[in-house]
């Protein structure tokens, strides 16, 4: 608090001083990465963005860790589930430490949870124990009912064991006990002496993975260097990290040709093509976890007609659109969850294997079946995000429908939390939608549907509730996803969103990085890389 | 003197009193929250947050809270930034957007100056065309055309200059610099030129020629203080408007201003952050409005006397 009572004008002219004589932090052995917007937080306990993740995966070791699919051995070296999928065994590996050579014991990372889900951290991360799995005990913690860990699905039964109880069969737990939202483990001595302050304090911070946080500017950059203590610091072969803040993907890009990076955040849409013609072998594209679908608002009357959801739906050729119009690299899902799980025997809506003719011609029809025509045209809004590829999108579907059904279609673009709230406002026909997910595979998007968890698509479908329960009680990774395969087809049927496409992973990396491997949630940690 | 600062001071702290108000209300009007997202968080979940931020009391009990913070100069903690407190967050900002912002401000008026001077002494001549053509350029193509251009130029073909980013040496700040005065060198060039032709048709110009006093002492003596009040008029709100960090700038170059937390600010509905700099971009205006005031006071008696 002593800072906030600082002449700030005082502060600055004092630091306006010192400006020039900025230290020299350029090394030559640095990998430099462009991370986009500002972190929001550097508190692992607390951050819930892409940005931060990739910094926090870095500095901190969750129980697993990822690298593209691979689900690869962190602090645990392995692990047992019990027969009921109910509870989760780990075993830490000896003589793990902390960056300053306090041991790392089995309760930090129970103190790492409590600390997440305790109302005073006020952290959002809680979702992820309560939301995406069900660790049992986590709801208590988080309304208030419980205030120990006495309750919690997550123990230490001695310094080299972790146990985890569920509530629900959960083999999808796996996926978010590492990486960049990982369970990370709390370093109780040096958070109890500072308070959350010394998670962007270099000097004070103790973190246990691969690498040790070094400098933090805000708005411009954060250090990290190799962290002699890890237990695996033999194998990671990139002394310094450095992460800068990339808010223009123009200037990423400018940039990365001038050297100054050497893995880009993102890619200027207008510079896609060009790229992908001159140095293709650096342009990286990965379809992401992030589908785009658009909703139809079932309060609406027209709406309430399948013909018309259906004709909607097919009368999009997602080819045309995302290869000539959007061209960002998206790719055209006839699926809802878009799969991502190689085992995953993905369903698509009925009319996929029809050629687009074929599909227009039955649009044509459905369209005349619930009532329209030229005569008798109808007339929606389309709610997209400003951003630059929404609209693009919105407009690309927008003239499809016109020149196919003749629906005279208007695009709103809204700005990014105004978009959030006039979803459940409904002041639109069309929502043009998008859920990130996780984890890669369909259970990270499928929950979302079930019309008890999101109130806001207002559909009414005891069926799909149903088949989610019962893929919700399987044990056996392949019958669950089999069963999640059954919901997803009925959610298809219903045709209550038209499904779009993938959102893709769009990043430029040089050469000189080796070891990169796709990744559709964006997992590279800098550990893995190599940097000639 | 006296007088004249207390009344400006007081007028200034009603501005800023009205500006905390209106911004605080209007700001709420805005759709959509800090903790809007389309991950479906729990309403559990989301309870504990506002309660953190005092997000769930009535919004006049909000805003006493926070008048009563300012009061102490307390700022309030950041919501978008989770780690800072704004006044982290400013102190932190300043410092940058001041170094850019004042070596931006030197820039243009010593440059601008010049080339106004020359232009108005030698009409007509290749100098005031040049400045001109200048001008004409820098007010009129936007620092978003021409700074990608220079940075294409400079970093990318010459490699003299980095693109950008901030930190190793007085290179990261050409581009900048140059980028941010280029426009104001412009304006001022052209306000000095007008001003400079006005004054050299004066009375006590044409007295002092009379009189036999030579030419580079006529404009330095007498011509020069009446040529460049209309540039301390201008210099006073361009000053504060630069030293609060350009957005354009700041994202273009990536440079770790104030500006850019204003824009994050704002799309992520960090409402103690936008008060926050908004209050200190108030307050910069109106500081260097008086300064502006009080200058041209002391160069020109007729101000002083109104």
């Amino acid at each position: 608090m002593t800072t906030t009572r600082l002449s700030i004008l005082a502060g600055s002219w004092l630091a306006l001083a010192c400006a020039f004589a900025a230290p020299a932090f350029a090394q030559d052995d640095t990998l430099d990465r462009g991370i986009g917007s500002e972190w929001s937080s550097m508190d692992p306990h607390v951050n819930f963005d892409a940005a931060a993740g990739s910094i926090l995966s870095d500095a901190y070791e969750g129980l697993v860790n990822y690298n593209g699919y691979d689900i690869l051995p962190g602090a645990a070296e392995s692990w047992e589930v019990s027969e009921d999928g109910l509870t989760y065994t780990f075993n830490l590996r000896e003589g793990l430490v902390w960056s300053n050579g306090d041991p790392l014991v089995a309760q930090d990372y129970v103190d790492g949870l409590m600390r997440t889900l305790l109302p005073d951290t006020g952290s959002e991360r809680g979702y992820y124990f309560t939301s995406v799995v069900q660790v049992v005990g986590a709801a208590d913690i988080i309304n208030g009912d419980a205030t120990d860990a006495s309750g919690l699905g997550m123990t230490a039964p001695d310094d080299r064991t972790v146990v985890i109880q569920l509530e629900n069969p959960a083999p999808h737990v796996m996926n978010i006990l590492g990486g960049a939202f990982s369970m990370p483990p709390l370093h109780s001595p040096s958070v109890d002496a500072g308070g959350a302050g010394v998670f962007v304090d270099p000097a004070r911070v103790v973190t246990n993975g691969a690498y040790l946080i070094r400098e933090i500017v805000p708005q411009s950059h954060v250090l990290l260097e190799r962290n002699p203590l890890y237990w695996d610091a033999a194998n990671v072969s990139i002394p310094f990290v450095k992460y800068h803040v990339t808010e223009d993907a123009s200037t990423e890009l400018l940039r990365y040709q001038a050297g100054e990076l050497e893995v880009t955040y993102d890619i200027p849409l207008a510079q896609m093509e060009s790229l992908q013609a001159t140095v293709p072998d650096e342009v990286k594209i990965t379809a992401g976890v992030d589908i785009v679908y658009y909703s139809f608002n079932l309060l609406r009357e027209p709406f309430q007609d399948i013909n018309l959801r259906r004709a909607l739906t097919i009368a999009i050729d997602r080819e045309t659109l995302e290869g000539r119009i959007v061209r960002s690299g998206a790719t055209p899902n006839y699926s809802f969850s878009g799969g991502f799980d190689p085992n995953y025997n993905m369903p698509v809506f009925d009319e996929a294997a029809m050629t687009q003719e074929e599909r227009n011609a039955l649009a044509q029809e459905l369209y005349a079946a619930a009532g329209y025509g030229p005569d008798n045209p109808l007339t929606i809004n389309i709610l997209p995000t400003v951003a630059e590829e929404s609209v693009r999108r919105a407009q690309g579907i927008a003239l499809m429908w016109k020149q196919v059904l003749g629906v005279d279609a208007v695009v709103e673009p809204q700005e990014r939390k105004a978009w959030l709230d006039a979803f459940y406002a409904g002041t639109w026909d069309v929502f043009a939608d998008n859920l990130v997910g996780d984890f890669p595979g369909p259970e990270t998007f499928l929950p979302y549907m079930r019309p008890s968890a999101e109130a806001g698509y207002n559909w009414v479908s005891p069926e799909y509730e149903a088949a989610m329960d019962v893929a919700s009680a399987q044990t056996d990774p392949q019958a669950r996803l089999d069963a999640l395969a059954v919901a997803e087809k009925i959610l298809l049927d219903d045709y209550i969103v038209a499904p779009i496409s993938i959102i893709p992973t769009r990043q430029m990396v040089s050469p000189r990085v080796g070891g990169w491997v796709e990744s559709p949630v964006g997992y590279h940690n800098s550990q893995y890389l190599t940097l000639e | 003197m006296l007088r004249f600062l207390t009344k400006r001071a007081g007028d200034g702290i009603l501005t800023l009193a009205a500006l905390v108000t209106l911004t605080f209300f209007v700001m709420r009007l805005a759709p959509g929250g800090p903790f809007s997202s389309n991950r479906k968080i729990s309403p559990d979940i989301l309870a504990n947050i506002e309660a953190t931020y005092h997000l769930d009391e009535p919004l006049l009990q909000q805003f006493l809270r926070y008048v009563w913070g300012v009061v102490r100069f307390d700022f309030g903690p950041s919501i978008r930034f989770r780690d800072y407190s704004v006044a982290d967050i400013l102190i932190s900002g300043l410092p940058y957007s001041l170094t850019i912002g004042f070596w931006a401000v030197m820039v243009a008026t010593v440059t601008g100056v010049t080339l106004g001077i020359l232009g108005a002494l030698k009409r007509n001549s290749i100098i005031d065309y040049s400045a001109g053509v200048i001008a004409v350029i820098g007010i009129a193509v936007p620092i978003f055309v021409l700074a990608p251009l220079m940075q294409v130029y400079f970093a990318l073909t010459l490699r003299w200059l980095p693109v950008g980013g901030w930190g190793d040496s007085w290179r990261n700040l050409v581009l900048p610099i140059v980028a941010l005065s280029l426009p104001n060198i412009a304006y001022i060039s052209r306000l000095t030129r007008a001003a400079m032709i006005e004054t050299l048709r004066e009375n006590y110009i044409r007295t002092a020629v009379a009189k036999g006093i030579g030419g580079r002492r006529v404009v330095w003596n007498h011509a020069l203080t009446g040529a460049v009040l209309p540039v301390v008029a201008y210099l006073g709100p361009a000053t504060a408007a630069i030293i609060t960090g350009s957005i354009v700038i700041e994202t273009i170059f990536a440079l770790p201003g104030i500006g850019r937390h204003f824009v994050d600010a704002a799309l992520n509905r960090d409402y103690p952050l936008v008060m926050g700099i908004t209050i200190l971009y108030g307050g910069f205006l109106i500081v260097f409005n008086i300064l502006a005031d009080i200058l041209r006071g002391w160069l020109d008696p007729r101000v002083r006397n109104e």
